[in-house]
């Protein structure tokens, strides 16, 4: 929906441009941390836009893992309440697959009744998004339609052409941060725009290469087929794949404090026994295998009845940290190969 | 949003982990993708590890005892009244009547200046840790035949291995990311053996699980260690050059034949054959062992027969080899490095050893005792008497996890005057006539030492809650309040004095740290560290075999059930940390006693109901899990509860080598509760 | 670039969420208070809590609910755990029935009158009361299962004229476990038939004495709508045996029970296969969650 022609920014005067649009907001970027890259406010360290996608994806300053609802004092019996208005962010260099577990985010936490922690994070945020030009090693998000291109949801779009950044808009809002910053920018020419797309063609048939995942609908023959029982033998129960997926959502809600305190709520995980256990101690989903089965179905039925969009967006990260070294797609194309 | 690296809390793997910071609160953990043993994962509780940190118990003010109640106290006060309650009983009955517990969950700078503060302000050598009811057979019986008591590789090192033995381990609940390399390497081909009553996950997925009854131990690896050399598979060039009082061991060993064996652990001679030759003929093979080979009245026995198993088939010094006892605390190697045991200084130098004691004394600029102290449990038994009057704790709750909480409290009650540090309340700050809040791993700075000698940083995060401090600043300050130079102003200074007393030390500066941190011994500041122990030599020269012994034990038929204690996945240890993480007090809120289906049929219990365990002196009321994990005959609870104390039932029935407790086989009877 | 305009940027055209809108009800997770007006005791370990639902101001709010919603009750410090709606929405005051299940029940169950909890909702579909109307009803349960049944049978008694036979048909461990008691006869006042059992009886009960499925054998009510709520076990055997007596699947009503946490669909503890229990239910009919339950 690029509705301005595009622009073209010097790789030189990206960190001007961010030093800028830190006077006003906060930037949150992929940033080295003891070496690695990580999502974290940028303070002026070296960007790193260039390696892997972090392991902790950028989901988190939409639904962190623990944030507080709201605050309770309590004064003669009554009880008073209060919110912390969110941040105003930009958010640097978020990749597609991240870009399109928000779509389905919104879509879940938008619809009736929103979910207004989530949603006012949403709004108070500017997302520059930045095309995958380097996949990383256990990326598939071409199999799952969401990369290496961003297509959508963007505020402001980065590919980079080699000499620099193409700049798109997706939205007032990024095309209002790009006149307030004009003077960084230049016009883009026809060749920047055949690079991108001659980047991104070469980045899509190097996933496609190494057909790391299955279709959807093979995932989902797979998931009738697969010996669940196997799988719960080997799991060792870390609830990392949920902890790392950007599409997860599940959430626990408790409070800290009394008679004043916090009511918070923590990222949770469909593995975990006490999720679904009642207080009587019945639990509809007894056994992990079938939790890892429900994970699953999730992600490749139940979301897609839900949002129209699978549950699942190929940036690879459970497979990254199971601790049982399970490549979550090699068990589901074992059932069925 | 802040993330710094630091290093997880909870057991002895050591992972490095993200802690997220927004607004100067710890709001998330991530793994860290650089870091060698985490490669970015952790295990449950390592994500979880930010939840506790700012959990409204934490400890925020100085407590002071007034009458019944404590109360709040300023830092001035409860320090200056610590400094003056402690000299007052060195003064009247000497300076043996005082003792330092310090902590295994402290950093090692920490546990240095208490282990100085015992020493050259308060003039005694009790000094002692957790360590002493987890792996002091191990520091006796790998120190005697090996020369050093800790883990001979690194946990990399597991991945090369051909064959692994896995025995008193549950690793995957306790040690998961240890686990990970087992079973990774197990993918790669390695043979896994698992020996362990209960049938544990990573016991499910061995290629042998042999199922020795309880206290069977020195029998079995003994058996497996006979039909090696009768197979021919041991390394004789190995014990020719390397080793002595082989032929001793040999002898002894002949009496255990597959027939024997069995009859002493119910081990199959098929099962125990093939671990045999699957050990034997391995060419890289390792045992990994923790608290279920070292938590008996024979624990050091047991080590000992582990430790003979290795040397015989030449399994030592090289990648893939070793023996690999499991820290349970992610310090608990770092405590006894900075030398809080009774026995030695930082680096393991002797207290009776002139030489040391000298240089430590000028360094210190004092003069030191010379006999060693006493152990944890004899503190406490010496407290019960009165012969030890004053103790200083920190952040240990000997309530629940010492033997025999029952004397546990009396001896603490029996004090004239009990401070501890802690960043929770515990069964044992409530006993306290001082209580220091101090920082938890989220709010300092420091090192920890993990299970494979990993000398790692410690960052922090965040500010402590309220008025806590770094336990550092408060040892610091009371041994300046005791008269000794303590003008530290970082925990970098004290590693530096640290480096320079501490000879596997030397070379450790937190410039060096990084990410991965450098294995110990580390003696200079250009030395690479050492990952693989004993490559070349042992620090004793030859590496010794040490003969053990099947210890009968004796069956009351009045109380037919073993008990065994230990952990579970989703809490650590005595659960001042899980049980206030929401994710792990969910799943598993309530204590249950884990009984055999046979055994539950027998008694008429379900899953879910109550039944009294009884030992001779106590019993204890307790929910019932219904599993085929323990086998028949043996029950399983595990220590995290104070509503169901499993330690008031175990006795201190001590190793008298090592003067460990025996918390894993405690005959008990069991009984309806309605 | 300002503070203010980028605001103003972001808050009326940022892509974000641009499609779904800024006028929709959104959950900002804050309860209302609502003031415990009165508590009775329905057995050993269940009360009746009546409850005053309050603005900022101490006045008291109409919460409009139907039978069979519940709401999201917490008590500050130990959380928040969904119970349903005990009362009628044709009488006041708003009332849940509580039994002692865990920590937060138990909290809720210390209240005195005076004080608050926080309530959240309704929450859920509720029973299908206008398909009821001009049909047979029966209803039928067991344990605390009933709290939300008495709801539908009071809206009906309210509204008796508009069903045609009603019949009830409850079941507890033992006669001290029975909820309402006091209301059976005023039930029976409208035309309703009352049956009750009990597994275990005891020296001073004269009524029926066995399984929920033998009293409606008993009652023999003629086939039209259900209304169910129970333990699993309870349900599964009963709709079973109303499918016997000639009732259609689509018409046979279900309240679940699920772990909860937020009541708005977000949080995805209460799924059941494709649903969530806690917004397309609790009420599912039986040709719906037949083969989940």
């Amino acid at each position: 929906m690029t509705s301005t022609p595009a622009l073209f920014l010097d790789h030189e005067s990206l960190v001007p441009l961010i030093e800028e649009l830190s006077k006003t907001l906060e930037v949150v970027a992929p940033v080295y941390a003891e070496g690695e890259p990580v999502f974290a406010t940028w303070k002026g360290e070296a960007l790193a836009l260039d390696a892997d996608n972090p392991l902790n994806s950028p989901v988190e300053f939409f639904l962190p893992q623990k944030e507080v609802l709201f605050k309770y004092v309590q004064y003669s019996g009554r009880y008073t309440f209060s919110e912390e208005p969110p941040k105003s962010r930009l958010i640097l260099g978020m990749r597609p697959c991240d870009l399109q577990a928000i779509k389905v985010l919104d879509e879940i936490f938008g619809t009736e009744l929103s979910d207004h922690p989530y949603t006012s994070k949403r709004k108070s945020t500017i997302i520059v998004a930045m095309n995958c030009t380097s996949p990383g090693k256990g990326c598939f998000c071409a199999s799952m339609g969401s990369g290496p291109a961003a297509k959508e949801g963007y505020d402001l779009l980065l590919t980079d052409v080699g000499s620099g950044y193409l700049v798109e808009s997706g939205s007032p809002a990024g095309m209002f941060v790009l006149r307030a910053n004009s003077r960084h920018f230049e016009e883009a020419s026809p060749e920047h725009l055949k690079e991108k797309e001659r980047r991104l063609a070469l980045a899509e048939e190097e996933i496609v290469k190494r057909r790391l995942a299955l279709t959807p609908e093979q995932i989902r023959e797979a998931i009738d087929e697969t010996d669940w029982e196997e799988v719960e033998r080997r799991c060792l129960r870390c609830g990392g794949c949920s902890l790392v997926c950007p599409v997860c959502h599940c959430f626990s809600v408790m409070d800290r404090g009394v008679p004043d305190g916090e009511r918070l709520r923590c990222r949770d995980t469909c593995t975990l026994a006490g999720f679904s256990r009642m207080t009587s101690g019945a639990n509809p989903r007894a056994s992990l295998g079938e939790r890892l089965r429900h994970w699953y179905l999730d992600k490749f039925v139940y979301i897609p009845e839900k949002t129209g969009m699978l549950g699942c967006v190929g940036c690879g990260r459970c497979s990254r940290v199971c601790l049982s070294d399970v490549d979550r797609w090699s068990i589901l194309r074992e059932a069925i190969e | 949003m802040e993330k710094i690296h630091t290093t997880c809390v909870y057991c002895g793997c050591g992972c490095g982990l993200y802690l997220h910071v927004e607004d100067g609160q710890v709001v998330g953990a991530s793994p860290s993708p650089a870091h060698p043993v985490a490669r970015g994962r952790l295990c449950v509780k390592g994500w979880l590890a930010h939840d506790f940190v700012h959990h409204p118990d934490r400890l925020k003010t100085p407590q002071i005892k007034r009458g019944e109640r404590q109360v709040r106290a300023s830092w001035e006060d409860a320090l200056s009244l610590t400094a003056e309650r402690l000299n007052e009983i060195k003064e009247e009955s000497g300076p043996d009547a005082l003792a330092v517990l310090t902590s295994a969950k402290g950093t090692n700078e920490e546990n240095y200046l208490l282990m100085k503060l015992a020493r050259a302000a308060l003039k005694t050598n009790n000094v002692d840790h957790v360590a002493r009811l987890c792996h002091a057979p191990s520091v006796a019986g790998l120190g005697a035949s090996l020369g050093s008591g800790a883990m001979t590789n690194s946990i990399k090192s597991l991945l090369s291995a051909d064959a692994i033995l896995v025995t008193g381990s549950n690793t995957t609940e306790q040690h998961p990311l240890v686990a990970a390399h087992i079973l990774e390497a197990q993918s790669r081909g390695a043979t896994l053996i698992v020996a362990d009553p209960r049938k544990t996950q990573i016991a499910q997925l061995a290629d042998i699980h042999l199922e020795p009854c309880l206290g069977s131990d020195v029998a079995w690896t003994n058996g497996i260690l006979n039909l090696i050399i009768e197979r021919g598979l041991a390394d004789e060039d190995f014990i020719r050059d390397r080793t002595e009082g082989f032929s001793v061991l040999r002898e002894s060993i002949l009496k255990y034949t597959p027939e024997v064996v069995e009859r002493i652990s119910g081990i199959s001679p098929e099962d125990l054959e093939k671990a045999a030759v699957a050990f034997g003929e391995a060419p890289r093979a390792a045992v990994v062992y923790a608290m279920g080979t070292t938590q008996h009245s024979n624990g050091t026995d047991n080590v000992l027969a582990l430790a003979n198993l290795i040397l015989a088939t030449g399994n030592v010094g090289r990648e893939g080899t070793g023996i690999c006892p499991l820290r349970g605390h992610q310090n608990v190697q770092g405590a006894c490095d900075m030398g809080a045991l009774p026995t030695v200084y930082s680096g393991y130098q002797k207290v009776e050893d002139p030489g040391a004691r000298e240089k430590m004394a000028t360094a210190w600029v004092t003069d030191l005792p010379s006999t060693p102290g006493l152990t944890a449990v004899e503190m406490m038994e010496a407290a019960e008497v009165g012969r030890i009057r004053g103790i200083y704790i920190s952040g240990e709750n000997p309530m629940m996890s010492y033997p025999d909480r029952d004397q546990v409290k009396r001896a603490l009650e029996s004090l004239e005057f009990l401070a501890v540090a802690e960043i929770f309340p515990t069964e044992t700050t409530a006993l306290a006539d001082v209580v220091f809040p101090v920082a938890s791993f989220a709010e300092k700075d420091g090192t920890f030492t993990s299970t494979e000698r990993r000398v790692q940083r410690v960052r922090q995060a965040v500010t402590p809650p309220g008025e806590a401090r770094s336990e550092w600043e408060v040892a610091a300050d009371l041994m300046k309040r005791l008269g000794i130079e303590a003008d530290y102003t970082s925990p970098k200074e004290v590693m530096a004095e640290i480096a320079r007393l501490t000879p596997p030390y030397g070379g450790i500066s937190y410039q060096r740290l990084g990410i991965s941190g450098l294995h110990w011994p580390c003696p200079d500041p250009d030395h690479p560290g050492t990952d693989i122990l004993h490559r070349e030599s042992f620090p004793i020269g030859r590496a010794k075999f040490f003969p053990v012994e099947h210890l009968e034990l004796e069956v009351d038929p009045e109380y037919p059930f073993l008990l065994t204690t230990g952990r579970s996945l989703f809490h650590f240890h005595t659960g001042t940390m899980t049980r206030r993480v929401h994710l792990l007090d969910r799943e598993i809120p309530r204590p249950a006693v884990d009984i055999n289906p046979e055994d539950a049929a027998a008694l008429g219990v379900r899953r879910g109901q109550r039944v009294l365990v009884e030992s001779r002196e106590h019993s204890l009321e307790i929910e019932v899990d219904v599993t085929g994990v323990v086998p028949k005959g043996t029950v399983f609870i595990p220590f995290h509860f104070n509503e169901a104390p499993a330690n008031l039932l175990t006795v201190q029935n001590l190793d008298p080598k090592s003067k460990i407790p025996d918390f894993k086989r405690t005959s008990v009877r069991i009984r309806r509760a309605d | 670039m300002s503070k203010e305009s980028l605001k103003m940027e972001m808050g009326l055209h940022s892509s974000t969420l641009a499609h779904k809108g800024t006028d929709k009800k959104v959950c900002r997770y804050v309860p209302l208070q609502a003031e415990v007006i009165d508590i009775d005791v329905e057995s050993s370990n269940t009360y009746l809590i009546s409850l005053r639902p309050l603005d900022e101001e101490d006045e008291t709010v109409r919460i409009d609910y139907s039978p069979g919603q519940f709401l999201m009750v917490s008590v500050f410090g130990l959380g928040e755990c969904p119970i349903s709606i005990a009362s009628s929405p044709t009488r006041d005051p708003l009332q849940i029935c509580v039994r002692e299940a865990g920590k937060i029940t138990q909290g809720i169950m210390a209240s005195r009158v005076g004080d608050v909890m926080g309530i959240r909702g309704p929450f859920g579909n509720g029973f299908p009361v206008e398909k009821m109307k001009g049909r047979n009803v029966v209803i039928t349960g067991g344990g605390s299962g009933f709290a939300t049944l008495r709801s539908l049978i009071n809206y009906i008694a309210d509204n008796r004229e508009k069903f045609r036979d009603v019949t009830v048909a409850y079941g507890a461990r033992t006669p001290q476990d029975l909820y309402f008691t006091s209301e059976y006869g005023s039930w029976q006042a409208t035309g309703i038939e009352v049956g009750i059992t009990v597994d275990m009886m005891d020296a001073s009960w004269k009524g029926n004495v066995g399984l929920v499925t033998s009293l409606l054998a008993d009652l023999n009510p003629s086939p039209g709508t259900a209304a169910l709520c129970g333990p699993p076990m309870m349900i599964n055997a009963v709709a079973k045996d109303l499918v016997n007596r000639g009732f259609l699947k689509p018409e046979i009503y279900i309240s679940l029970e699920r772990h909860m946490k937020c009541g708005v669909g977000k949080c995805e503890h209460c799924t059941m296969g494709p649903y969530h229990v806690c917004t397309e239910g609790p009420i599912f009919s039986y040709d719906v969650v037949g083969d989940l339950l």
